[in-house]
């Protein structure tokens, strides 16, 4: 029955946008009947996704795609999340969440009435392109043609807490992005046109970031601690198909921070409004036909790949093509000075899109190369690294005094002393690092860090007045968004260049040393849970004789689908995480494997201060 | 100069469409890279059996036979899953030898796995050190190969054997 009301109310909802797009041919609705049909089209969307969604908790397997994917022995949060971990399931969310932006998009006032049609038309034609796409190849509610009292699981490895909600904050961020290209492809397309677009965008491509960056921080975090590997970046194809709108996105931001100058480079922004939510379908297309390799192995379907190429071509064709017939009326010129903040901007937005580039070439390389020589090749760490890497570093550099550069002249209030301040930085670092480890890259990203968090926080003490008040936060907001990246770039620097790997093979009771931490290896448990056992390695850890905590580590085994996960065992520290896998069992010894990770704490802490500091942003008019 | 620009990502989204669309439509599939020794010669091999150390089998034993080589392991799960479906293969294929490497495994281990499981295979070889797997550049279990009459190898699959690639893909081999 649910699956019932499901199909209808998206069928239903599609009808609406159908409505909605002919109605730009034949009648001219007024803006009120824009706004309740997009409301209704988003509330039809959300009671299709929420009767999967009881499917799923009520374990409906008359639902063929409940029968695939869930089992009545699941934790209940599983089974919510069960809802959006299979493809058919995670492209209704996709529209769910298109539906949600339109939703509160057509709250917005201060627009332009025609503008804001415009918009909710072109959100309406994007709605109905992917309602297409999942009635036609990726149907949720198909009826499972034999009777059944049991389904098939969820994959193993996807039943966490962390992954739950992984997918629909990252969504939120692709799927954001959808609003500030329907604004852009308006404002090219409306007549009589004023500024006011970009404040909406701006807000509303915080958001997206915002989310984006927590949905990938949150899917890094849970390839830490559940693939066990010690690892928590992989440049894996699926992680680069987030990076990119991520990055662009980024530009974008700060491209959308220029209209507080006076100059608006608009053409610039709507370029990169089109290539943000073009790179997130991309990603879409990406991951949802298999085409590549990946840790996150997807089903493959190469209808549903072409499907999603076609959308694709169609999204972004229509708006790079709308980009290249409609000019925007010519902006103001611009002030370049030598370092203004407006030459820094565009300096970091060179950057990026570079960036992006390098990401977007490196993931579909291997493609190309197949289809030109029949040959696989895959690209690795190793190119995204070193090439990566050193492009954004003179971005790094630079963004620490950014924020306080000024929009006309080429003065920054007190260079001497960021020069001096500077120079002080890279000289202990280096005298340290030549006492202790001496490792390039480690001066590199330790003097850029370190460099970032310290003249951000010289800038916030010497250029505003004190007063913590919420205003001063919000004045203060780029800077603190910026000692958040030093401070991730400081434990991305100590984690991946000074980490440590150790190797056991020891019987229960033996104990090892690592720098001045004891560990024990105290006993093996195994456990029933409810739809899975468990095999756990206990591991006391103390310092100075004194116990200070233990870890356990091990694997799971899930009958029903007959996998086995490997559970790290993760101790935590603020200046370092000992990393515990348990590894194969040989006679009575065990291989134990120990990661030391330094400052890997840092790293999510940074990306908590970035989001933090990207709400405060959206707060901030 | 400025309509070059314009003009570019129109040209590049072409560019990356048609590359994409290239893959897609002539059905390659990342799980199944093309494989160095397709269409070449069987890599030499000599391996003894699991039941009986005085028994070997090379590359001569299987000469003017269609053959079906499959590399397993008793602690590997995916094995486990395909496992029954190389006895249909075996059942509906009279003709088919189905030659087993028991892959990187301890030999009670093996034996008790086809003990309980069954034994689908004509000939199970011991691949203990994992070296005839290098020599067939086996990426990971279970990994299956067909080999026709002339001793060439004509098709390869990584990953669990599924009713649908049996039907689809093998079947039409043999």
């Amino acid at each position: 029955m649910s699956s019932l009301i499901g199909f209808l109310s998206l069928i239903a909802a599609t009808g609406i946008n159908f409505v909605l797009l002919s109605s730009k041919i034949f009648i001219n609705f007024n803006i009120n009947k824009y706004n309740t049909l997009v409301r209704f089209s988003s509330i039809l969307t959300f009671i299709s996704f929420f009767s999967l969604m009881y499917a799923y908790i009520t374990s409906d397997f008359s639902n063929f795609n409940v029968f695939q994917n869930s089992h009545t022995d699941k934790p209940l949060i599983y089974k919510i999340s069960g809802t959006w971990g299979n493809h058919e399931g995670s492209m209704l969310l996709w529209i769910s969440i298109l539906s949600i932006y339109g939703f509160f998009f057509s709250f917005t006032k201060k627009i332009d009435i025609e503008l804001k049609k415009l918009t909710l038309l072109i959100q309406s034609f994007l709605h109905l392109l992917f309602s297409f796409f999942i009635i036609f190849t990726s149907n949720p509610f198909l009826i499972n043609s034999v009777v059944v009292t049991e389904g098939l699981g969820l994959n193993p490895i996807l039943q966490d807490p962390g992954l739950a909600i992984h997918p629909p904050l990252l969504y939120a961020g692709y799927v954001g992005y959808s609003i500030i290209f329907s604004l852009a492809i308006a404002s090219l397309l409306n007549k009589n046109n004023n500024e006011e677009w970009l404040y909406i965008a701006k807000k509303w491509s915080l958001v997206s970031w915002t989310c984006l960056t927590g949905g990938i921080a949150l899917g890094s975090y849970w390839a830490y601690y559940e693939l066990g590997w010690g690892g928590w970046w992989f440049w894996d194809p699926v992680e680069n198909i987030s990076l990119m709108p991520w990055i662009a996105g980024l530009a974008l931001v700060h491209s959308l921070l220029m209209i507080r100058g006076e100059q608006v480079l608009k053409r610039w922004i709507i370029f990169l409004s089109i290539l943000c939510f073009s790179l997130s379908i991309f990603g879409t297309f990406l991951v949802r036909s298999g085409i590549l390799t990946s840790v996150h192995s997807f089903a493959a379907d190469a209808s549903r790949g072409l499907f999603i190429l076609l959308i694709f071509f169609i999204i972004t064709g229509f708006g790079f093509l709308v980009f290249l017939l409609k000019k925007p009326e010519t902006s103001k010129p611009i002030t370049l000075l030598f370092i203004n903040k407006f030459s820094a901007l565009i300096f970091n937005n060179i950057l990026m899109i570079i960036a992006t580039l390098t990401v977007l070439l490196g993931t579909i390389y291997p493609i190309i190369v197949e289809v030109l020589t029949n040959k696989r090749i895959s690209v690795g760490a190793p190119y995204f690294n070193s090439t990566v890497i050193p492009i954004m570093i003179p971005g790094f550099l630079l963004m620490s005094i950014a924020p306080i550069l000024s929009w006309q002249t080429n003065k920054i209030r007190s260079a001497r002393n960021y020069v001096i301040f500077f120079i002080l930085i890279s000289l202990i670092i280096v005298i340290q690092s030549y006492f202790s480890k001496f490792n390039t890259w480690g001066i590199v990203g330790l003097i850029l860090g370190s460099w970032i968090i310290f003249a951000s926080l010289f800038a916030v003490l010497t250029s505003y007045k004190l007063n913590f008040n919420f205003r001063f936060f919000q004045k203060v907001n780029p800077h603190i968004a910026h000692i958040g990246v030093g401070i991730a770039i400081v434990g991305i620097t100590f984690s991946s260049v000074f980490k440590n790997e150790f190797t056991y093979n020891i019987v229960e009771g033996e104990n090892f040393k690592i720098n001045n931490t004891d560990i024990v290896f105290d006993k093996i448990e195994t456990t029933n849970e409810k739809n899975f056992q468990s095999l756990r390695a206990n591991f006391l850890i103390s310092k100075n004789k004194k116990v200070i905590g233990n870890v356990k580590a091990g694997k799971n085994y899930y009958p029903v689908s007959k996998m086995i996960t490997t559970e790290a065992g993760i101790f935590h520290e603020w200046f370092r995480d000992v990393y515990f896998i348990l590894g194969e069992q040989k006679d009575n010894e065990w291989l134990v494997k120990v990661h030391v990770n330094p400052f890997v704490s840092f790293i999510w802490l940074g990306v908590i201060i970035m989001v933090y500091s990207g709400l405060i942003g959206v707060s901030r008019r | 100069m400025n309509r070059l620009i314009l003009i570019s990502p129109l040209i590049i989204l072409f560019v990356i469409c048609l590359f994409v669309l290239i893959y897609l439509v002539s059905g390659k599939n990342p799980n199944k890279p093309p494989s160095a020794l397709l269409n070449k010669d069987t890599p030499l091999f000599k391996s003894v059996s699991l039941y009986d150390d005085k028994t070997f089998i090379n590359n001569e034993s299987i000469k003017n036979k269609k053959v079906l080589i499959n590399f397993f392991a008793s602690w590997c799960t995916p094995c486990k899953v395909e496992h029954p479906l190389i006895f249909e293969l075996a059942n509906e294929n009279p003709d088919l030898y189905i030659l087993g490497f028991n892959h990187k495994d301890k030999k009670e281990d093996a034996k008790k796995y086809l003990k309980d499981d069954g034994d689908p295979y004509n000939f199970v070889g011991i691949d203990s050190d994992g070296l005839i797997a290098l020599e067939f550049g086996v990426f990971g279990l279970p990994e299956t190969f067909l080999i026709n009459e002339d001793g060439k190898i004509i098709y390869k699959y990584m990953g669990p054997l599924t009713e649908k690639i049996i039907k689809d893909e093998i079947e039409s081999l043999l």
